[in-house]
């Protein structure tokens, strides 16, 4: 492939996650924008192409208003949990299309405390899938969580596990939420929400921005030092005979997710296999959806995950190394920023330049994966 | 004291009542609540058809916290419930469970009955479907 055909990651910005009454979804959406042509070392009327995505938090290309009003095309991405893929996926393509050298992908969010907010119509179900106490994400991760463990023999600690490894990496990380460190026994014994799963177990929606520069190939390499290839990215919706968020009904199983899809599609476009992968990021709304994304994704078996916790091999000095910023459970979750966070965390790693703990050795192959409902994953491998 | 079903159409009109989802002519597939297209394949017309009353526990979960709207809280405290999926054999279906915490359990027999879930404005218990324990198990 020509080098003009490959798009690159040139610079990447980010706005703390977590709470802070004083800034709008759209302040920090142009904060981590900034930062982001900061770090690539171009100026706002350099970009030629832009997408952004947010959930609740207003129309991302009224940016323009704040950045600049270069005439710049900005589509607008909402796409649940796969937001950010779907920004990144836009501007690539648009890249590669040859519509411009240098692109940006921004995600933002400001939700309320708590659960998400529901709406049965959004979704296509009747009012009654609602009304009668079923229409909640918790459960759902709940439920899948709990016939997984039954089907697969994992215990309780494995949930504990992946959720102390979490706030340990958050705790070091300066762009993290949560940063206090939580023993197994405190995750464990913390409130129940909806067993399996404890209050810490689970992520809290929250606030945050991220921001990608992308280029193509030809120009790449003269902006940055260390330029990071999008050597894959894969966006998949469900297919018949999968275990979805909001599914009043289900068909017998096996049930395959759209990670799965999601993830094979990515490794087979970037001619590489799961084992290939030094550094990954999972979507971890709960405990359980990471310990099953390890194994949907390929990075290990089913049924293998509380052995590979254990021996620490998705620590950050690992042989997986997962989630290095503490993912969603240390960030919280502000799903159109969320996605665009993982790239952020993965192509700082690349780079040799982790905000936080940095993966030792110089890892080579990044990996990024987000679920969310109605049944949608989304998949990249990041090389350097 | 006067009651209705949440949603007609999820039953059959028989007492008790049973649930009614959809079957697709072309490949079997069984959906619940019924849906006028197969979401397996597009060769088969969708008619309706009674559920089994009575299954297995497939997975199950508790509400601990009180739902946001547009949940419909019963009157009263906030009570957590149980929730999972009951395998019916030829489909899955996600459901109220009425058991106690201690009994519950992947494999659990379990039978359909009904459960108030909020009140209209005139005092009117809204009942929706539910599975109980079912000591009998599955016939």
């Amino acid at each position: 492939m020509n080098r003009a055909d490959e798009v690159y990651v040139v610079g990447c910005g980010m706005h703390p996650f977590g709470r802070d009454e004083s800034v709008t979804g759209m302040d920090m959406a142009a904060r981590a924008v900034r930062e982001a042509l900061a770090d690539a070392g171009v100026a706002w009327d350099d970009i030629g192409y832009a997408a952004g995505g947010s959930d609740v938090s207003g129309k991302p290309d009224t940016l323009v208003g704040r950045l600049g009003l270069t005439g710049v095309p900005f589509v607008n991405v909402q796409n649940g949990c796969a937001t950010g893929a779907s920004t990144v996926l836009a501007v690539a393509n648009a890249l590669r299309a040859g519509e411009a050298s240098l692109g940006l992908a921004v995600g933002f969010d400001k939700h309320e405390r708590g659960a998400f907010h529901v709406s049965a119509a959004r979704y296509g179900l009747p009012d009654w899938y609602a009304e009668t106490g079923m229409m909640l994400t918790t459960q759902f991760f709940a439920l899948k969580t709990q016939r997984y463990m039954h089907e697969h023999g994992i215990p309780e600690r494995a949930l504990a596990m992946v959720a102390a490894r979490a706030f340990r990496n958050g705790s070091r990380h300066p762009l993290a939420w949560r940063r206090k460190e939580l023993t197994e026994e405190e995750i464990l014994l913390s409130a129940e929400v909806s067993p399996p799963l404890t209050q810490y177990m689970f992520c809290s929606p929250g606030q945050g921005a991220a921001a990608l520069v992308l280029a193509r190939g030809d120009r790449a390499f003269d902006l940055c030092e260390r330029p990071v290839k999008l050597a894959s990215l894969a966006f998949r919706t469900r297919r018949f005979g999968s275990f979805e968020v909001f599914s009043p009904w289900l068909p017998q199983g096996p049930h395959r997710s759209p990670s799965v899809d999601a993830a094979q599609a990515v490794f087979r476009g970037a001619g590489l296999r799961p084992a290939d992968v030094q550094v990954a990021q999972l979507q971890d709304t709960d405990s359980g959806s990471e310990l099953i994304h390890l194994a949907e994704t390929g990075l290990c078996g089913h049924g293998e995950q509380e052995h590979l916790l254990a021996a620490g091999d998705t620590d950050p000095t690992g042989r997986i190394p997962v989630n290095t910023d503490g993912g969603c459970l240390a960030g919280g979750e502000p799903v159109g920023a969320s996605g665009l966070r993982q790239f952020h965390e993965v192509v700082r790693q690349l780079q040799g330049r982790a905000p936080g703990v940095q993966v030792p050795g110089g890892p080579r192959v990044g990996f990024t994966h987000v679920y969310g409902a109605p049944g949608i994953s989304a998949c990249a491998v990041l090389t350097v | 004291m006067t009651t209705r079903l949440i949603d007609d159409g999820l039953f059959d009109g028989a007492n008790p009542p049973r649930l009614v989802g959809a079957q697709c002519s072309g490949c079997g597939t069984v959906v619940f609540p019924r849906q006028d297209s197969c979401p397996k394949c597009s060769d088969g017309t969708m008619s309706a058809h009674p559920l089994p009353v009575s299954g297995r526990v497939w997975s199950w979960t508790v509400q601990a916290f009180p739902p946001k709207p547009p949940y419909r809280p019963p009157s009263g405290d906030y009570e957590p419930y149980h929730v999972g999926y009951v395998d019916l054999g030829e489909v899955l279906i996600e459901a109220r469970l009425e058991v106690s915490r201690p009994d519950v359990r992947i494999g659990l027999p379990v039978r359909l009955t009904t459960v108030p879930a909020y009140q209209d404005e005139d005092g009117t218990d809204v009942l929706t479907f539910a599975f109980r324990s079912d000591a009998e198990g599955p016939r």
